[in-house]
């Protein structure tokens, strides 16, 4: 048991990248992301939102990474939870990036304007451009899980992702947690991944917060 | 003052003693009659023109400096000042109202433009004034051109004009206030950038409230006090935005507070924008609030559907984008709160349409800004409208669809009724329902009673402003 939440934790680590994002229905907003800090970009500043597990995170995480050299490129995650300071330096950062001296990438739970935050914070986020990250939808999860699971090697069968779907949190870094999981779960007991495997390791890790 | 007032006669060739001591006995009767703030902005800029030349005269003249105050004039205060003539000369007088030659509604050449015109011409963007445009830290954008004028900022625009046309002199401070994202800063960056127009060497500075905090802390760390007067009150023109940042910081206060009062009595202008209106700011000195209100204090209001779909359709033209007016509505319609918010929209609804490569349609529209309008439609419901008003003035929601018609419950029961019609799709008779069942004559008479009221009621006024963001969220 202990080993196996190892397992879990260290497929947890794998880092947020473009290329491990799934688009799904985000291909315009992963368009605008991807000139945001380039000559190519229509705006200093986006703000991408949308329900937790749908990718924002994972994205915000993405672009910081690609941009990390940059000092003028910040990233602010979770913007609703700011407090009154920290609302202030995001007015100035913004202000700093409409006057073109940053870029500014900025996620949260909902649209601008039903931000719990200082009006002038508000309307500003309202101002540039703004996408909501749209979570994938089952079939795009399956065929998303489906190709996670055969870059690992080991094909799964559409009753395997059945029942992932049907048993498991369906947002897309636990799914996909937990496919790392299986992959390293059918190495270590070296049985090859079955339906029986896949309820094995469910049913085991039931305790986690997965 | 470029105004001749009314007291000196001697340096308008045009009065002759008659009407020039109706005049003079005229503005001192507006005076006792108007608070102060309504008499400078409205009666003192008026001069006396031409006349018939008859005794007594059939008609007089008097010259706005500029169309809002004419119309402004002819709406409010010409039975008034058409009764104080006949009363004067004992017979009916008819009081003409026109307006100076109007050099600030011409367009003047963009800043880019006049580069290569002439060579006086030492622009914002010059390659000369670069360095010393810098310092100012105005956007060049920011000019009364790309400004959209409606209704709801008209007079903001007029008191920014002739602010811009004789700094120093005319209203000092400026203080202008607005919810956020209605163009408070693009105003006032407008008269920074005309007065550089205008003449290239003016020491102008615009200031977010938020940043001279930090340099009032600044100047403290590294003990520059000296330094941060002397440039404070070298300015000819110090715009501060954003002043309700002041709040609670009493050094930075008391700094401004000298700036302040250096720059005005050397006639140097100020200009203050804020979020609220002067009484209202919390955490600032008495002293300070009060001298907000020596010039003029004036309000910019959210734009009315018009307007958006103005600022649109301007926005998209700088933008190279060709909008369609039916686009522009659709838009406008379903976005109301502030003027960020349409351009952010608009923003995206270019993006949206480069990405898929597909025209600027109402459908792409649609499709385009569903998320952003879906968050919208449900923000605003006539049960949120009832809970905000009648929190707002410490009512009971199942009051306001009572019979009872005492005055604490009409007000607020209409206020929702007006809100109800201006922020949701709902018929009048859907509205009446929703209020106890009442009849629709009921609610159009509640809308059109405050629409009027607000007109004249700067208390009601500022409290519907306030209603308005809280609704919108």
């Amino acid at each position: 048991m202990n080993m196996r939440q190892m397992v879990l934790g260290l497929s947890e680590g794998a880092p947020p990248t473009f290329d491990n994002f799934v688009p799904g229905r985000n291909a315009a907003a992963l368009a605008a992301l991807a000139a945001l800090g380039t000559p190519a970009a229509a705006d200093r500043c986006l703000y991408l939102w949308g329900e937790p597990g749908s990718g924002r995170s994972h994205l915000l995480t993405a672009w910081r990474t690609r941009h990390a050299g940059a000092g003028h490129c910040h990233a602010i995650d979770d913007v609703e939870r700011l407090d009154a300071a920290a609302q202030i330096a995001l007015f100035n950062l913004y202000n700093r990036a409409r006057a073109g001296d940053a870029w500014l990438l900025v996620a949260g739970p909902c649209a601008p304007a039903q931000l719990t935050l200082r009006d002038d914070v508000k309307s500003r986020l309202s101002w540039g451009l703004s996408f909501e990250i749209l979570p994938l939808t089952d079939d795009e999860k399956r065929a998303a899980l489906s190709n996670r699971a055969r870059e690992h090697g080991m094909p799964m069968t559409p009753e395997m992702l059945d029942y992932l779907l049907s048993r498991a949190r369906r947002d897309m870094p636990s799914l996909i947690a937990l496919i790392d999981a299986l992959d390293m779960f059918s190495l270590e007991t070296k049985r090859p991944l079955t339906l029986p495997l896949v309820r094995e390791l469910l049913n085991q890790n039931q305790t986690l917060p997965l | 003052m470029s105004l001749a007032s009314p007291s000196e006669p001697d340096t308008d060739p045009a009065a002759t003693g008659i009407p020039v001591e109706f005049w003079a006995r005229c503005t001192t009767q507006f005076q006792a009659e108007l608070p102060r703030q309504q008499f400078e902005t409205w009666i003192k800029p008026l001069k006396l023109g031409n006349g018939s030349a008859e005794f007594p005269p059939t008609e007089i003249e008097l010259i706005a400096p500029n169309r809002f105050v004419q119309q402004w004039i002819r709406e409010r205060y010409i039975g008034r000042l058409e009764s104080l003539a006949a009363e004067y000369w004992g017979s009916p007088v008819r009081v003409l109202v026109t307006h100076v030659a109007p050099a600030d509604t011409a367009p003047r050449t963009e800043p880019t433009l006049r580069k290569a015109a002439s060579a006086e011409s030492v622009v914002p963007n010059g390659a000369v004034a670069d360095a010393g445009y810098a310092k100012t830290r105005l956007n060049q954008e920011y000019t009364f051109e790309t400004f959209v004028t409606g209704k709801a900022n008209q007079l903001a625009r007029a008191a920014a004009v002739q602010v811009a046309d004789n700094p120093g002199t005319s209203y000092n401070p400026l203080f202008l206030y607005g919810g956020v994202g209605l163009g408070k800063t693009h105003l006032v960056q407008a008269i920074g950038n005309q007065m550089i127009r205008r003449s290239p060497d003016a020491r102008v500075r615009y200031i977010h409230a938020e940043q001279y905090v930090t340099d009032v802390v600044r100047a403290y760390q590294k003990k520059a006090f000296d330094e941060f007067k002397r440039y404070y009150h070298s300015l000819d023109l110090l715009i501060i935005d954003d002043i309700q940042f002041f709040n609670n910081k009493n050094r930075t206060q008391e700094e401004f507070f000298y700036a302040f009062n250096a720059l005005i009595e050397a006639h140097k202008q100020v200009i203050i924008t804020c979020d609220t209106y002067p009484r209202e700011i919390a955490g600032i000195e008495d002293r300070l609030i009060s001298r907000f209100g020596w010039g003029l204090t004036v309000a910019i209001e959210p734009p009315e559907l018009e307007m958006r779909v103005a600022i649109l359709l301007r926005k998209a033209e700088s933008q190279g984008v060709v909008l369609d007016e039916n686009v522009a509505f659709f838009i406008a319609k379903h976005l109301r709160s502030n003027v960020r918010e349409l351009e952010g929209a608009l923003r995206k609804l270019i993006a949206f349409s480069k990405f898929h490569a597909r025209d600027i349609t109402l459908e792409v529209a649609r499709d385009a800004l569903r998320d952003l309008l879906r968050v919208q439609n449900r923000a605003i419901s006539i049960e949120n409208i009832q809970k905000t008003v009648a929190d707002f003035y410490r009512v009971k929601v199942p009051e306001l669809f009572s019979k009872k018609r005492t005055a604490d419950l009409v007000k607020p029961r209409q206020i929702a009724m007006y809100f109800a019609k201006e922020l949701t799709s709902l018929s009048l008779p859907e509205i009446g329902e929703s209020f106890g069942g009442r009849d629709h004559t009921t609610v159009l008479h509640a809308v059109r009673k405050i629409t009027e009221a607000r007109k004249s009621d700067n208390q009601l006024n500022h409290e519907l402003h306030v209603l308005d963001q809280i609704i919108k969220g």
